[in-house]
């Protein structure tokens, strides 16, 4: 649904997005993290044909950008960083001179779908200027998908909103999952891009990782257990280590920290070796290492490698 | 070009526009004050006895062209002062679409709303085509009805001869054909002043350095230097037409989605 291949985008000496290669799915939430000035507007300006690439290409539902821009721009929703709707005309006003601009057929249908949807419909008369920003945040993601495009993109979604209207816009987003729209998020919001993306591609200017979010914790910390001991005992660390299916082992206050193969195969075997030890277990823990762990040492391990 | 998507920019920038007061005021404002001045003066000008016009003796001073020679002093001098003013109301179309344009055109800066507006199927020219009608025709009715009231007013309180002086070919042909291209030169210049300038008051000010030669122009007039006659105004209109064109072209060119985006900040 969405490729590019080599892209790259250069403001004069600045090198904005550099060699950037990447596939998504139809229907699948895609999340594009990294931090400010990483490139991620940029990309998403050139995939919805709003700014061309330097070199390489790309193509949004089978048509290549600088090549079918029309097409693309028809195929697409985008919501941007900030609402940019028009304050002084009301929520009706809004839509509707949108839709005209895509060619909605029944546009009083789809305004109501959508005002509807948003809980919108009753403040329809009134101007938008005067709205809460979450308000205007929902007219906008109404703005982007009246046309029903096959392609969404989100920048920054929630980003001004308050965890209240962030919220109603997360789960919204979540609502669009099932309707096999194919969903860009750019975002800073790594719980968000954990809850709501299939996938997720850390950039900075260059790709740096693209993986499901738990494939990019079980690429960078295996899957670990942590093992609550009655006492802890380095002897007992030590004993642990040498298990064939064990990377690594970390010894802490309250017991140990292992990195398994498959912790669901793997934690029988390992906690009769403890015992048989002599260890006492108060209990086991699977460990969850959050998105933004993921993110912070994929961004360190990249300023190394630069 | 998609007419449907060009008057959806157009119905949408009136609904904008009848809900800015700011605007509508300053619409209202200018051809009001212009018409009201104009008839004003007339007025008291008319019931000014012959002996405030008699040169020498009067306090006009102002030298009538050979071509109005056969008028009486008082009558030419009225005249000539209306063909000044007539260059005013001209300024109407001028003036008017650069608060019109700065809304539109600049207010789209403001509002941050171009972003998702250029990422609609519409295409630069059907997008700068919409704006520029959308600024143009209410000026140039203003301009028009500005006239008519003006040619009205002028009828009652004026002389049948300067009434007949005011609608003459010269100024029929310039209020039907001159406003129009004076409003789109003023409108194509604020689209360009707007998509390389940051500032919406600069971009006002570029396009109000047109306002200029039309002022120097109403000030031959008075002064007796520039005498208006239908060769002059066909070759104004033909100066106009090819400067309107060249504008044009320069506003398209320059209004690129890419660059404005990333300059507009």
């Amino acid at each position: 649904m969405i490729r590019t291949e080599n892209l790259t985008k250069r403001f004069g000496d600045n090198l904005a997005v550099d060699d950037l290669t990447l596939e998504v799915a139809q229907g699948e939430v895609f999340g594009f993290l990294g931090p400010n000035g990483a490139g991620k507007t940029t990309t998403m300006r050139m995939l919805s044909a709003l700014i061309s690439p330097t070199s390489g290409a790309a193509w949004v539902n089978g048509h290549q950008v600088g090549v079918d821009d029309a097409a693309i721009r028809a195929d697409i929703g985008l919501l941007t960083e900030t609402p940019g709707l028009y304050p002084r005309l009301n929520a009706e006003q809004n839509l509707g001179f949108y839709a005209r601009l895509h060619g909605v057929e029944d546009i009083p249908r789809q305004v109501h779908i959508y005002l509807t949807l948003l809980g919108l419909w009753e403040r329809r008369h009134e101007p938008v200027g005067g709205f809460s920003k979450g308000m205007q945040q929902k007219l906008a993601i109404a703005r982007a998908l009246l046309h029903e495009p096959p392609v969404l993109f989100l920048d920054e979604p929630t980003s001004a909103l308050d965890p209240e209207a962030a919220r109603v816009v997360r789960d919204f987003i979540e609502t669009l999952r099932g309707e096999g729209r194919t969903i860009f998020i750019c975002t800073h919001n790594l719980n968000e891009a954990d809850r709501l993306c299939d996938r997720v591609a850390v950039i900075r200017q260059r790709l740096i990782r693209v993986d499901t979010p738990e494939e990019l914790r079980r690429g960078l910390y295996g899957q670990s257990v942590m093992i609550h001991l009655e006492e802890a005992s380095p002897s007992l660390g030590t004993l642990v280590e040498d298990l064939p299916f064990v990377r690594t082992v970390t010894e802490t206050p309250e017991g140990l920290r292992v990195a398994l193969d498959d912790p669901e195969t793997n934690n029988p075997a390992l906690v009769r070796v403890l015992v048989g030890a002599g260890a006492g277990i108060r209990f086991v823990e699977r460990e969850s290492h959050s998105l933004e762990q993921v993110y912070f040492d994929l961004m360190r391990e990249s300023e190394v490698a630069a | 070009m998609n007419g449907e998507r060009i008057k959806a920019v157009i119905s949408k920038e009136w609904m904008d526009m009848g809900e800015n007061k700011l605007v509508l005021m300053m619409m209202a404002l200018l051809p009001i004050l212009l018409v009201g001045m104009i008839l004003g003066t007339v007025y008291f000008m008319e019931r000014a006895p012959e002996a405030d016009f008699e040169p020498g003796t009067g306090s006009s001073g102002i030298a009538l062209p050979e071509a109005m020679s056969h008028l009486d002093y008082k009558t030419g001098t009225i005249v000539l002062l209306n063909d000044q003013y007539m260059f005013y109301l001209l300024m109407i179309p001028m003036a008017l679409p650069i608060y019109i344009a700065a809304y539109s055109i600049i207010g789209e800066k403001e509002t941050r709303s171009l972003e998702p507006l250029l990422a609609t199927p519409i295409s630069t020219a059907e997008l700068l085509v919409g704006k520029v009608t959308a600024a143009v025709v209410p000026a140039v009715i203003l301009a028009w009805l500005s006239f008519l009231v003006t040619a009205a007013g002028m009828y009652v309180l004026a002389s049948p001869v300067v009434f007949a002086y005011l609608v003459r070919p010269v100024w029929t042909l310039s209020m039907a054909v001159h406003a129009p291209l004076f409003a789109l030169l003023s409108t194509s210049s604020g689209v360009i002043a707007s998509s390389r300038m940051n500032d919406p008051r600069a971009a006002q000010q570029v396009s109000a350095l047109f306002i200029v030669p039309v002022i120097a122009a109403s000030m031959a007039v008075i002064m007796g230097r520039l005498y208006l006659s239908l060769d002059i105004m066909l070759w104004a209109t033909a100066a106009m037409v090819l400067i309107n064109v060249g504008v044009l072209w320069l506003a398209v060119r320059l209004f690129q989605r890419e660059m404005i985006l990333t300059r507009w900040k």
